[in-house]
């Protein structure tokens, strides 16, 4: 919450500062106040954005925390043999800019529906798991995984240090021109209810 | 001498694979390779647990090389948990015991000597001599026995004549105390007979199921196939699991509840608060069927009575006093959604939706629950307060309307309950403690009246407590680990063990902690290497043949139980008082009294043989010269069908032998599902409905019994709950699955199950070692953070299968004041970085 | 006393000893050397045996073990880890071991289109195995026709 709080103040002081009236200053004043506060807009505006970009962020919402965080922390992705961890906005925000900022604009609509109470207990949330899970899904499949690559990519793979399974599934992928969330989901979060996507690997119920 | 075991094994391995060598020396005639290809087929109880499993035994050459779920039993129905899969290889671990074992210094009995092969003459004269001397020196209860729930009907119900008739000592325990003793004590006081009136089927019938305290999908796990079922193909079936711990369960659950330890009694009474509440009770069901009682308060913890907590105390047992609804009502009514929410921890919307299912008169309720609710401070009164919930309802005793407490070993209902081996029990439901029960006993068992003692027994806490104390002298330990079992290693187990006024046998196939801790280890047969019979949750009871021989030396319980009544002149063992009541008894040994009573030894020998003409040995009727585990068995069911307790008819021996068990009462061939209700029930006559016809009055009881605290609670310095169990991997404590390659490499060692936040607090990661303690010891354990079991944060769980660190050493002697149970599931320990 | 019969009978009673050890040595419970009443050893480091070859089995009846590593393989309501793999649908893909035909009939013997729902917790009966020695060697045989040569 503090960090939303910090983002909105200073916002509002930015916010005061651009509706005062311009004409009792020179225009050189006004290039370099200009100039200035631009800098300290643009600093202003990123460094907001990466506040938003973190991990603490990311769990300061109970919806994230008690579902989707505490499936991660299962995963290998929290803890492994060398102690490396990716933590959310590794794998779900793009590390260029022009794509991070699409992907915070796409964000707003999650605080919308954060507002409006959409996934607020653990049985809305798994109620939507399927559909949100899809979401992920598309826009990754959409990037080639952009984010995995950026610490995955089949071209810094030595395929004798993996598992026999691993390495022929890899070669396949690889020759197929597959992508890593074709095969890999649901590696940090549980899965939803499977039956739609694959019948073979669920029983159906209701 | 010290090679023949290895000896014997190794010429065993020989043989066995010279014989199935011969199938591939090339020329053999084809007729030939087609016979020695044949594996001969049989039907068997699974060793393990309560489930009670039928397996097929696939033999060739004296040894069994393939074992398989039986597709005609209806509990399993051709299913096998992994246990069950790999029971082909429960015997032959390489240090199977061979010859008894003594400890001796320079070729003398010597209580810190070592362990040396010794004759099994020469070990029942030493054995012999030091149950004669505690006889003679201290009277019949200085003797004494440890028995088990994974013995067969016959061997069960020998012992019980050898200490209660023979010896006439009380001091007969099983290891069922550790396991079954609440469940017994509330369908006793609520019902008036032992065990459940549902079966089975209830798995397929119910809509709703509900475990509280009972890991189904580790522990049962081919009831939980079914419940998995019936769940995936049923519409609108639901499970509610509650535990003090994530598990396995939680994987299928609709409603997960962890709450914490010993608010389960606070749960089951907001459940009856909201029934009551919602105005949801059966009106006609509890007019006709049910009495109100309430139970006595602060009874204590079941320490020994110097112990601060047992000084405290107000009230006393389990006496109990009828109160009217309306009181019932007041009673339950501190019970609210809100107190029990905050006291348990468990969120309120979860309760209530626990409590409308229960609710709700068209949904079908079926209640599981084993050592979550019996190994508990306040057992009785936990599985009571569930009956309670289904008794107002009126949801009970019909298909899929079910309180149902599950077993935890195979022959716990079989043998420990049915044949009454507990320290207060006869034979079929009946007690020691009332005249007319020991009365008929003795009659039926041929002997002078007043036989019997009339004075419970020691217990199995007891049992250790006092053979510390010195008081117990001569004991023998059977079928059981209970050295690796029984809490409070170091203060209350050992020590007795060790105590050199004792002698301690331990009768074990294989050398467990508690065959090292005794003075004379006596090798055993086990599972099908002899005739034996088991009785299973449901009340089913199944039998199977001999299948194999045992190695080396190594005897059923029954020949040793049996064997060693020959060592008894009767003079030696009963006073001239009672000896004079039925004069011809004079001179004669136990063995003739008990086995050679004309009874037992009624049916000579026969040549055993299945449908399919395949032939069996029967190593004991072999011995004997008669088919005693025939005639045991029939001497012993004429409690079932002449005793005072109507309802517990078992069919005849011939009959288990041809199919896949029956569920008693069996009448006229036929056996009961569902018990109490009219159509299913044969004692249920037509017209009366319901009737619950264990008590006089032919109502169920509900009790109501408060929530209190447990004895030992974390505080500052021991600041972590304990809770102790099992793995699906292994039964009890490991002694055959740890034998078994693929079971133990598939759960090696016991972890440490904790949350990561505590671990954390303490420094540890996953895979690091800790140590655990807690006031009476502590234990090194690897740190599992990510497993199959969750515990919240403040609680840890340990199985106790593993013999090189053993959790015992830090559980409590707290036992249930009314069972006699020990509570393995809460102490209070710490958790630190080694 | 003569200096060889002292050394006999010296070497005689140590000999003896070493026969009483060794008689000593082979009753051991599960704890192996350790005495029942001293602290527990440090427990081993054990890891799961990774990707390899089917295992062999010991009996037409046991059911397989499995031959790599489940940690972190969910099996729950929604969705089960392994017919990822063994599914008659993907295992050609996966190229895993497809599951048994004995898998596909409920208790009444009616043959399903999916894997029976009573089947349907694999760890019930398919387990991994951690890379060490067996605890007790076991002296089961199987059958030559079975057996790996």
């Amino acid at each position: 919450m503090s960090v939303y709080k910090k983002t909105k103040d200073t916002l509002q002081v930015v916010w005061t500062f651009l509706k005062k009236p311009t004409a009792k200053y020179s225009l050189g004043t006004l290039l370099v106040v200009g100039f200035i506060s631009g800098i300290i807009f643009w600093g202003g505006f990123n460094t907001a954005m990466e506040m938003t970009n973190t991990q603490e962020f990311c769990i300061s919402c109970h919806e994230m925390r008690v579902n989707v965080y505490e499936e991660y922390k299962d995963s290998i992705h929290y803890t492994n043999r060398t102690g490396v961890r990716a933590t959310c906005p590794d794998c779900h925000v793009p590390k260029e800019w022009a794509y991070k900022v699409v992907r915070k604009i796409k964000a707003t609509n999650e605080l919308f529906h954060k507002v409006l109470g959409t996934i607020d207990t653990p049985e809305k949330f798994e109620k939507k798991r399927l559909k949100m899970a899809r979401s992920v899904w598309k826009e990754m499949k959409a990037t080639d995984s952009r984010e995995c690559r950026n610490c995955h990519d089949y071209e810094s793979m030595d395929y004798t240090e993996q598992g026999r399974r691993s390495m022929q599934q890899h070669s396949k992928g690889l020759d197929e021109g597959k992508t890593c969330i074709d095969c890999h989901k649901g590696i940090a979060h549980s899965l939803p209810a499977m039956y739609e996507v694959d019948p073979s690997a669920a029983v159906n119920t209701k | 001498m010290k090679l023949s075991r290895r000896d014997f094994i190794k010429t065993n391995a020989i043989a066995a694979t010279a014989a199935a060598a011969g199938i591939t020396i090339p020329g053999i005639n084809t007729a030939m390779a087609k016979a020695n290809n044949k594996i001969r087929w049989d039907k068997a109880a699974c060793r393990f647990c309560g489930t009670g499993c039928s397996v097929l035994v696939g033999t060739k050459d004296g040894r069994v090389v393939a074992t398989q779920g039986d597709p005609e039993s209806p509990v399993n129905r051709g299913l096998n948990c992994i246990k069950g899969y790999f029971l082909s290889k429960i015997m032959y671990g390489k240090d199977r015991l061979t010859k008894p074992l003594l400890r001796m210094t320079n070729g003398k009995y010597d209580k810190n000597g070592e362990f040396t092969e010794v004759s099994w003459d020469q070990a029942f004269d030493i054995m012999a001599d030091k149950f004669k001397t505690a006889l003679k020196n201290k009277g019949p209860t200085s003797v004494g026995m440890f028995g088990s729930g994974q013995w067969t009907i016959w061997e069960g119900y020998a012992a019980s004549k050898l200490l209660k008739a023979g010896f006439r000592s009380n001091n007969l325990d099983p290891n069922a105390r550790h396991c079954m003793a609440s469940a017994v004590g509330a369908f006793m006081r609520g019902f008036g007979s032992d065990e459940p009136m549902g079966c089975y089927d209830d798995l397929e019938h119910a809509d709703a199921f509900v475990l509280w305290g009972a890991n189904m999908a580790e522990m049962h796990p081919i009831l939980w196939s079914r419940l998995t079922d019936t769940r995936l193909t049923k519409e609108g079936s639901e499970v509610h699991v509650l535990s003090t711990f994530k598990n396995r369960c939680f994987d299928l659950s609709d409603n997960s509840m962890v709450f914490t330890p010993q608010t389960d009694l606070a749960i089951a009474n907001y459940i009856a608060h909201y029934i009551i509440e919602t105005k949801s009770y059966n009106k006609k069901f509890i007019a006709d069927n049910v009495n109100f009682n309430k139970t006595p308060t602060d009874i204590g913890y079941g320490l020994r009575p110097e112990h601060p907590l047992e000084k405290k105390k107000t009230g006393k047992g389990g006496k109990l006093s009828k109160i009217s609804f309306e009181e019932y009502k007041k009673s339950v009514a501190k019970y609210d959604l809100e107190y029990t929410s905050k006291l348990s921890g468990v969120p309120e919307e979860k309760l209530l939706k626990l409590a409308k299912v229960y609710a709700d008169p068209k949904k079908k309720v079926t209640s599981f629950w084993t050592m979550g609710f019996n190994q508990h401070t306040r057992g009785v009164w936990v599985n009571g307060l569930v009956y309670n919930i289904h008794l107002l309802m009126g949801k009970i005793s019909e298909p899929g309307n079910s309180p149902f407490s599950l077993t935890g070993q195979p022959s716990a209902c079989g043998t420990a309950r049915e044949v009454g081996t507990f320290a207060h029990r006869l034979p079929a439901d009946l007690v020691v403690k009332k005249k007319a029960h020991r009365d008929f006993s003795e009659k039926v068992w041929k002997l002078p009246e007043g036989t019997i003692p009339p004075k419970p027994g020691y217990h199995a806490v007891l049992q250790n407590r006092m053979l510390k104390d010195g008081k117990l002298n001569a004991y023998w330990v059977m079928c059981n680990n209970n050295v690796q079992a029984a809490p409070n290693f170091n203060e209350e187990t050992y020590p007795g063990y060790r105590n050199p006024e004792n002698f301690i046998v331990v009768s074990d196939p294989y050398p467990t902690v508690t065959a090292i801790a005794a003075d004379l280890i006596l090798p055993a047969a086990m599972w099908v290497e002899k005739e034996g019979g088991y009785g299973n949750a449901e009340r089913r009871t199944q039998f199977w043949r001999q299948q194999v021989k045992a190695p080396g030396e190594a005897k059923s319980d029954l020949w040793q139980l049996v064997e060693f009544s020959k060592r008894f002149k009767v003079e030696e063992v009963w006073p001239a008082d009672l000896i004079a009541k039925k004069p011809e008894v004079k001179g004669k040994t136990l063995y003739e009294i008990l086995f050679k009573n004309g009874q037992v030894n009624k049916y000579p020998k026969q040549k055993i043989t299945d449908s399919a003409g395949n032939q069996y040995s029967n190593d004991e009727m072999d011995d004997f010269g008669f088919y005693i585990q025939k005639g045991l068995f029939e001497e012993y069911r004429i409690f079932g069908t002449k005793g005072p307790k109507i309802g517990h008819d078992l069919g005849d021996y011939d009959t288990y032998h041809k199919l896949r068990g029956l569920r008693w009462p069996v009448v006229n061939g036929k056996e009961t599902l569902w018990r109490y209700r009219e159509g299913y029930d044969p004692f249920v006559k037509k017209g009366e409905g319901v009737k619950f016809y264990g008590k006089k009055d032919g109502k169920a009881n509900i009790i109501f019994a408060p929530f209190e605290p447990a004895p030992e609670m974390p505080d500052k310095e021991y600041d972590l709950w304990l809770s102790t169990g099992r793995v699906l991997e292994h039964w009890h404590s490991g002694s055959m699955t740890r034998r078994v390659p693929e079971l133990y490499k598939a759960f090696p060692d016991a972890v440490l199950f904790i949350h990561p936040n505590d671990a954390r607090k303490r420094g540890l990661r996953r895979g690091m070692t800790a140590k655990v303690t807690s006031r009476r010891g502590d234990i090194l354990l690897r740190v599992e953070t990510r497993g199959r079991n969750r515990p919240p944060e403040g609680l840890i769980f340990v199985p106790w299968f593993d013999a090189g660190r053993l959790i015992n050493k830090l559980t409590l002697d707290a036992t249930d004041p009314l069972s006699k149970e020990t509570d393995y599931k809460k102490c209070a320990v710490k958790v630190e970085k080694v | 006393m003569k200096r060889s019969t002292l050394i006999g009978t010296v070497m005689m009673l140590s000999l003896g000893l070493l026969a009483n050890q060794a008689l000593a040595e082979q009753v051991h419970s599960l704890r192996g050397d350790n005495p029942l009443d001293a602290q527990s050893k440090e427990p081993k480091s054990m890891k799961w045996q990774d990707d390899r070859d089917p295992i062999s089995r010991d009996y037409v009846q046991q059911p397989p073990l499995t031959p790599h590593k489940t940690k972190g393989y969910k099996i729950n309501k929604n969705f089960n880890k392994c017919l990822t793999c063994h599914s008659w649908a993907n295992y050609k893909e996966a190229g895993a071991t497809k599951i048994s035909q004995t898998h596909f009939s409920d208790r009444e013997n009616n043959v399903l289109a999916n894997i029976a729902p009573r089947r349907y917790f694999c760890d019930q009966c398919h387990v991994p195995q951690v890379n060490a020695p067996p605890l007790v060697e076991n002296t089961f045989n199987p059958l030559q026709t079975i057996k790996r040569h």
